[in-house]
C-alpha cells in the first residue's frame, strides 16, 4: 500500500525529481502547490501527470452498495418502464388536460391511468404515466415544470418510487 | 403500478401542506488515516480527504430530489472525533482543525460538518485536554464546525471533572460570540451514551466502529404526524393515537430509506442508518409541540405532557423500525426548545418550565435541547443541570444531551433570535439555588448497578 497522503511538508522533504505516487494517493492542494513553486513534478507510477483518484469509499463499499440492488422492495407489479405520477391542481379551464397530455406525448411518455376531479372553479388531476427506452426522466420534468403559471395552475411530477415506498410493503 | 388518487394526493399532501421533508443527508467520513506527527499537515490531509471523499455529496442529493420531488433540507459532513485524529500531533491548539474541516464544508456546499469531538466519559487524553481547550474559538472562528462530547455512559458513570470543564467550555464559548446571541452554543452539545451514527448536528460524528465511509438520512415529519392526529379527532382513544402515529412514521420513514439506499447507491458507498426522529422547525405546523398538544394537553408542559411524549416516542420508533432496513441515530421525538414554534409559545405563557423540560427529556430521544438561559449562570449551575441531564441518560440506559446556550447579556424572559433553523428562544431561569459543593468537589459518578432496576 503506497502513502495515502502528500503533503506541502512531503514536498520540502522531497529531494530531486518527480515526486510518484500510486493511484489510490491524495496529493493534498497545499501539497500541489508546493511542488510547482519548487518545479517538482508529481507523477503517478507510470509517468502520467498527477490526477486525483477517484474516491475510495472503503473495503465494505463495493459489497455493501451492490447489496442495495437485492434488498427487498416493494413489487413494481409487471410495470417495464420508469413510473411517473404528475399531478396538477388550480383553476379550471378549458385545455388543460391537452396541454399537459401533449407535453407528455412529445416527450415521449405513455399514460397508464388518469383521474381528474373539478370542485366548484377549481381541479385536481392525477396521471399515472411510463416512460420507455430512452426517454428521459430530468426532460419530461422540465417540460412539465413549464406549464400553467401563478394564478393558472401548477404541475408536480415525481418519480413512482416514493408512492411504492410509502404505501406498498 | 397504479396507485389510487387517495394515495396519491395523501402523498402530494404531505409534501405541499404538512412540511414532510428529509432532514438531512450526512455522510460520514473516516478520519483516522489523517492523523499526523504535524499539525498543519494533519489540517492539510483532513481537508484534502472530506473534498476528495464528500466532493458529489450535494449533487447527488440534489439530484435526488429532482427526481423524487422531496426536499433534503441539509447536507452534511460527520467526521471522526478529532481529539482521536490529532493525537499523533501532539498540539495543544486544535483550532487549525476546525479552520480546515469549515473550509472542506465550504468548498463542498454542505450546512454543516460534525465531529469536532472527544470521548472523555471517563478521563481525559492529551489530545481530548487539547480539544476542550480549543472549542470555544473554534466554534467562534468557523461557520459550519459542529462539536460534541461524550460525558457519561450507563458502563462507564459520568466524568464530573469534565461536566464542570464543559460547563466553562460552553460559557467561554457564548462569550466568544456573544454579538451573536451566544450562538457558538448552539453547534455545541454533550452526551451520555452518544450514538455513533447519528446524522443529526450538533452531535454529528462517526465512531469508531464505522466503515471508511457511510452514507446515512434523518428523516423529520411533525407537520404531517399533526396532521393525522388532527383527521383523528379528540375523541379517540390512545390505543388509536398509537396507531395513526406508527402508520404514518413508517411512511415518512419509508421515504427516509428509498432516499438512504438512492444515494448510497449514487456515491457508490455504504448504506448506514435511517435517523427516524421527528425534527421541528421554526416553521408553522412543523412543530412537535402541536403533536402533543393534539394527543390532549393543553399547552406543552401541562401535566400528562411527559406521558404524551412518551407514546410519541414509542410510536415513531415502532412504525419506523418496520419502515427501514437499518434504523439508528438517535431516532424519535427531538424537542429543541427555539427550533420549535409551540414550545416557544408554551415558555411565552409560562407552560413550559426548565424542570419540565427535564422531565420530558427522560421520554424523548434526545435531551435539553436549544435552551437558553441568562448570561450570568454561574459555571457551577451550568455543570448542575448538565450533570441531571447525564444522570438520566446514564441510569436509564439511554441518550440525553445538552445543548444549552447561557445568551450574553440577557436575564430570564427576555427574547433571542438566532434566525434561520435555531429560531427564536426566550431565556429561561435555572432558580436562584446552587450546587457549589457537589461542583467542587469533581471526580466521577459510578457506573450504576444494572440489577434491581426499580
Amino acid at each position: 500500500m503506497g502513502k495515502r497522503f502528500i503533503t506541502a511538508e512531503d514536498v520540502r522533504r522531497h529531494g530531486s525529481g518527480p515526486i510518484l505516487v500510486d493511484d489510490q494517493t491524495i496529493v493534498t492542494p497545499q501539497a500541489a502547490h508546493a511542488a510547482q513553486a519548487a518545479g517538482i513534478a508529481i507523477q503517478s507510477v507510470g509517468g502520467a501527470p498527477y490526477q486525483e483518484p477517484s474516491p475510495d469509499r472503503g473495503p465494505d463499499a463495493p459489497r455493501a452498495s451492490g447489496l442495495l440492488s437485492k434488498m427487498p422492495e416493494p413489487d413494481r407489479e409487471g410495470a417495464a418502464g420508469t413510473g411517473v405520477i404528475v399531478t396538477a391542481v388550480g383553476r379550471n379551464r378549458p385545455g388543460i388536460l391537452a396541454e399537459i397530455t401533449v407535453a407528455l406525448g412529445e416527450a415521449g411518455a405513455s399514460v397508464v391511468d388518469i383521474s381528474q376531479r373539478t370542485v366548484e372553479a377549481f381541479f385536481h388531476l392525477v396521471l399515472t404515466v411510463e416512460l420507455r427506452g430512452e426517454t428521459d426522466f430530468a426532460g419530461l420534468k422540465q417540460r412539465l415544470d413549464c406549464l400553467g403559471g401563478k394564478d393558472d395552475y401548477t404541475v408536480r411530477t415525481m418519480h413512482e418510487g416514493v408512492f411504492r415506498f410509502m404505501h406498498r410493503v | 403500478m397504479v396507485f389510487t388518487d387517495r394515495e396519491i394526493l395523501e402523498t402530494v399532501r404531505m409534501l405541499e401542506l404538512e412540511t414532510l421533508d428529509i432532514r438531512t443527508t450526512t455522510l460520514g467520513i473516516n478520519l483516522l488515516d489523517c492523523a499526523d506527527p504535524d499539525l498543519e499537515s494533519t489540517a492539510e490531509k483532513i481537508y484534502a480527504k472530506v473534498v476528495h471523499q464528500a466532493r458529489n455529496l450535494v449533487a447527488v442529493a440534489q439530484s435526488i430530489e429532482a427526481d423524487y420531488g422531496v426536499p433534503i433540507v441539509n447536507k452534511r459532513i460527520a467526521v471522526t472525533p478529532i481529539s482521536l485524529v490529532a493525537a499523533a500531533c501532539g498540539s495543544h491548539d486544535l483550532v487549525p482543525l476546525a479552520r480546515a474541516l469549515d473550509a472542506a464544508a465550504k468548498a463542498v456546499g454542505v450546512d454543516f460538518i460534525g465531529g469536532f469531538s472527544a470521548y472523555v466519559h471517563k478521563g481525559f487524553t492529551r489530545a481530548d485536554d487539547a480539544l476542550f481547550a480549543s472549542i470555544p474559538e473554534a466554534l467562534a472562528q468557523t461557520d459550519h464546525v459542529c462539536s460534541s462530547v461524550s460525558l457519561g455512559t450507563t458502563r462507564a458513570g459520568i466524568n464530573m471533572d469534565a461536566t464542570a470543564r464543559f460547563a466553562e467550555v460552553i460559557k467561554e464559548t457564548a462569550r466568544l460570540t456573544a454579538d451573536k446571541g451566544g450562538l457558538g452554543c448552539a453547534k455545541l452539545v454533550c452526551f451520555t451514551n452518544p450514538v455513533e451514527d447519528n446524522p443529526f448536528v450538533a452531535g454529528a460524528h462517526i465512531g469508531i466502529g464505522e466503515p471508511e465511509t457511510v452514507l446515512s438520512v434523518g428523516v423529520s415529519g411533525p407537520g404531517v404526524v399533526r396532521s393525522a392526529l388532527e383527521r383523528l379527532g379528540p375523541e379517540a382513544d390512545l390505543l388509536a393515537v398509537s396507531e395513526v402515529i406508527k402508520r404514518t412514521a413508517f411512511k415518512i420513514t419509508r421515504v427516509g430509506e428509498l432516499f438512504g439506499r438512492e444515494a448510497a447507491r449514487r456515491l457508490g458507498t455504504t448504506f448506514g442508518i435511517v435517523d427516524i426522529s421527528l425534527a421541528p422547525t421554526p416553521a408553522i405546523g412543523d412543530s412537535v409541540s402541536d403533536i402533543l398538544e393534539r394527543i390532549g394537553v393543553e399547552r406543552t408542559g401541562a401535566p400528562g405532557t411527559t406521558a404524551a411524549l412518551a407514546l410519541l416516542t414509542d410510536a415513531v420508533k415502532k412504525g419506523g423500525a418496520m419502515a427501514s432496513s437499518s434504523v439508528g441515530g438517535l431516532s424519535g421525538a427531538f424537542i429543541p426548545v427555539s427550533e420549535d414554534e409551540g414550545m416557544i409559545d408554551a415558555v411565552r405563557v409560562g407552560a413550559l418550565s426548565l424542570a419540565k423540560l427535564e422531565a420530558m427529556t427522560t421520554v424523548c430521544s434526545v435531551g435539553l435541547d436549544m435552551v437558553a438561559v441568562p448570561g450570568d449562570t454561574p459555571v457551577s449551575t451550568l455543570m448542575g443541570i448538565l450533570a441531571d441531564e447525564m444522570a438520566i441518560g446514564m441510569v436509564n440506559n439511554k441518550t440525553t444531551a445538552v445543548r444549552i446556550i447561557p445568551v450574553p447579556g440577557k436575564g430570564p424572559g427576555e427574547t433571542v433570535e438566532w434566525g434561520g433553523l435555531l429560531g427564536t428562544a426566550i431565556v429561561q431561569d435555572p432558580g436562584r439555588f446552587h450546587c457549589d459543593v457537589l461542583y467542587r468537589r469533581g471526580g466521577r459518578i459510578p457506573a450504576p448497578i444494572q440489577s434491581y432496576r426499580n
